[in-house]
């Protein structure tokens, strides 16, 4: 069955989907701080009383969700409880999550001087952040051990961090997934990545013998780099000739052999169908369809269906004495002796 | 001929993490963490067995001064280890600076030899596999290993080492170099190296380069050298044939133009000694729209060049949050395939997703996909997913 109509018809109604969706928002992009604390006629007989930060955020509370100001505190003076609601859902973004900050104490600091502004400068110059970024902190912090030694705690929460990303050190960007392996082995085992991450977050991808992958699991994640989504099946030996060692950081050779197997194509089954080209074995070397070309330039693909150890059909030819040649590369050597089990299939 | 059955798998997945526990000769010294899942397949099946599952994670943490240890199954990764799980033990210190580290267990195997364990879209076949590989003899399993290393605020670096037996002897005899450093708050750079030590050979070898010149883009410049015939077990015959190198050289840009527009873009050049190079890259534009109920949408197009056969893919991503509690994504993939696949040249799937916060903890996930691919002329699925997040004892502490 084609899709090709419907598969149309899918691809504008993304689009316009998109673009609809792009037109909706509709809520205030930021809270008018400014307006509340200096604009508003106050303080005179028949005025409202005049408002301070802490007229509406209670600082001492334990939950950073309670820090902002119930619906019925705003309804005293507004009557759209609807546009407050609305108001209300705006809540700042918080790049580097939740910060365990003793207000008290630094309120009482003489260089602030009990002002939230000197670090909360967003809530009057709408070019800068409600919340102060991270530089602003070390201003006055000092944090250079811990930064060497990635302790983010007690400052930042391990919790909070789970979903938050580094913006400058050690950044996840895309060519991060590339060598996040590496960046992991520069560091202590304990530190760093474990300051965010658990195990279990990094054999989401890598424990492959799972039910369901990872994709299949978190579909919403609409950004992810993760190889396998889309329609991978078919996409999978063009990936694997197009980068022959990748498959093998997550996945074994008897991986490929096991999916392989249940169809009929591989050496480990009874009276398996043959995939390859005429020519590929046999007296013609030079043919375009000879094995040995493919064989140096993907020796994993040949394993994902050959490697059956002393039933592995290419010993037959490449034995000591065989007349397909010494297989080993100019220069071989090996810590093993030839009386090794797996170098007397050949050297017997 | 596929044999078809209709089937309704429950899975659960469970995770449990406690860290920063006091312990009586120090604060925030113990942690715990464990992870496992399930599977019940309730329906009739002359295939897949009625309960399936795995623990993952179990490992207890404990810390006094400047020497850790972690007792159960866990992992080790990066470096000479690459990636192995373990039931066992690893130690480590540090100071000044300076951390060593080393570990030693039987290697965790999958419950039953190999199985995949993973669904492909498209391919109903790849849920009745019949073929079991012989069994391996969980003693003859284990591994070893050891990492030192130094790391200051602007450099890192360790050299690790990594023994894995299997049945029939060394499976893995790993040395691995990794360094990094950030000598610009601009840029940092790496390296890592892994040398295959029965045979004295490097399996591996790669070095970067991340940049931030400006502050709405980023950089970043590889290259990579790989056998991939020396990652192979060292049990595997075709481990110590003669094979071409592979090599790849590309980089990364991603500028932000706008408040609101990302461009991603990455390109990969691969040379293939005794065949044509290879190519493949990528070209995305990122919009993020709305503060209180976010729009995001993503398209991207990318370009694969492959020995035999290349495609062409076009992928378009749209995330919607339309209230305070519904989300919802739409996505849609197409390929176009150089060469064709089992006598198609292209294959096409769409997907969406749609989640209702119960509750702060709770979360109610629909989604579904239709597809069609070489391997299957229609192809349809749902999953209906529930989470419940125990975070109640995690909150930030505000004082």
């Amino acid at each position: 069955m084609e899709l090709r109509f419907p598969a149309l018809v899918l691809w504008i109604a993304m689009a316009l989907a998109a673009f609809v969706a792009c037109q909706s928002e509709s809520a205030l992009a930021r809270f008018p701080h400014q307006l509340h604390l200096a604009s508003i006629a106050c303080g005179a007989p028949g005025k409202p009383a005049c408002l301070s930060c802490v007229s509406c955020h209670d600082i001492a509370t334990h939950d950073s969700g309670q820090r902002m100001p119930k619906a019925a505190l705003c309804e005293r003076c507004h009557r759209d409880t609807h546009q407050v609601r609305a108001v209300l859902a705006v809540a700042p973004v918080r790049p580097s999550g939740e910060i365990s900050i003793d207000h008290d104490k630094h309120l009482a600091m003489p260089e602030i001087r009990g002002q939230c502004v000197p670090c909360h400068s967003g809530v009057v110059d709408p070019k800068r952040p409600s919340l102060p970024p991270m530089s602003q902190c070390f201003g006055c912090h000092e944090h250079a051990e811990q930064w060497a030694q990635a302790q983010c705690t007690p400052c930042h929460e391990p919790a909070a961090l789970r979903r938050t990303m580094p913006q400058t050190f050690l950044k996840h960007d895309t060519a991060f997934l590339r060598h996040h392996g590496s960046a992991m082995a520069e560091r202590s085992q304990a530190q760093l990545c474990q300051t965010c991450h658990t195990q279990a977050q990094c054999q989401a991808c890598h424990d492959v013998t799972q039910d369901l992958s990872v994709e299949k699991r978190r579909p919403e994640q609409i950004e992810s780099g993760q190889v396998h989504r889309g329609d991978f099946m078919v996409r999978h030996a063009i990936e694997a000739r197009s980068q022959p060692a990748r498959c093998l950081s997550c996945h074994t050779v008897q991986g490929c052999d096991s999916c392989h197997a249940a169809r009929g194509v591989s050496a480990n089954v009874a009276n398996p169908a043959n995939p390859h080209p005429p020519e590929w074995v046999g007296s013609n070397p030079s043919s375009s369809n000879f094995h040995g070309s493919a064989a140096r330039r993907d020796i994993v693909a040949c394993a994902g269906c050959h490697e059956a150890g002393p039933a592995t059909n290419c010993i037959r030819c490449h034995k000591v004495g065989g007349y397909g040649g010494n297989p080993h590369p100019r220069g071989w050597k090996s810590a093993r002796g030839v009386d090794a089990e797996m170098c007397r299939y050949c050297h017997e | 001929m596929v044999p078809t059955e209709q089937a309704v798998p429950v899975h659960e997945y469970l995770f449990a993490n406690a860290r920063d526990v006091d312990a009586p000769w120090q604060k925030d010294s113990i942690g715990l963490e464990f992870a496992a899942w399930g599977r019940v397949w309730p329906t009739d099946s002359s295939i897949e067995r009625p309960f399936d599952g795995d623990v993952q994670t179990a490992n207890i943490r404990l810390e006094a001064g400047p020497a850790w240890a972690r007792v159960g199954r866990q992992q080790v990764a990066g470096g000479a280890a690459r990636y192995a799980r373990f039931d066992g033990v690893m130690v480590g210190a540090r100071h000044l600076g300076f951390f060593l580290e080393g570990y030693g267990g039987f290697t965790v195997l999958p419950r039953w030899n190999d199985r995949p364990g993973y669904y492909r879209l498209g391919a109903a076949a790849d849920t009745l596999l019949t073929y079991v590989p012989p069994t391996p003899l969980r003693g003859d399993h284990w591994l070893m290993g050891a990492r030192v290393g130094y790391q200051t605020q602007s450099i890192s670096g360790s050299l690790s080492f990594h023994d894995e037996q299997v049945t029939g002897g060394v499976g893995r005899r790993n040395l691995g170099l990794d360094v990094g450093a950030q000598p610009l708050n601009v840029a940092s750079v790496g390296a890592s190296a892994l040398l295959e030590l029965d045979s004295m050979r490097f399996a591996s070898a790669r070095l970067w380069l991340d940049a931030t010149p400006h502050r709405l883009i980023d950089l970043g410049a590889e290259v990579l050298h790989t056998e991939p015939a020396l990652l192979l077990s060292r049990q595997s015959v075709l481990s110590v044939f003669s094979t071409d190198g592979f090599d790849e050289v590309g980089g990364t840009l991603s500028a932000k133009l706008l408040r609101w527009l990302r461009l991603d873009t990455n390109g990969y050049v691969e040379a293939y000694r005794g065949t044509g190079p290879g190519a493949r890259g990528e070209a995305a534009a990122r919009i993020a729209l709305g503060s209180a109920y976010p729009t995001l949408f993503r398209v991207g197009y990318s370009r694969v060049i492959a020995p035999k056969n290349g495609y062409q893919a076009l992928r378009v991503s749209l995330s919607r949050k339309l209230s305070h509690r519904l989300s919802s994504t739409l996505e849609a993939y197409g390929y176009f395939y150089d060469a064709a696949v089992a006598g198609y040249k292209t294959s096409s799937m769409y997907a969406g997703t749609a989640s209702y916060q119960v509750s702060d903890p709770f979360e109610i996930m629909w989604t579904a996909s239709v597809a069609q691919s070489p391997y299957a002329s229609f192809d349809a699925q749902t999953m209906l997913r529930a989470t419940y997040h125990f975070d109640a004892a995690a909150k930030p502490r505000l004082r």
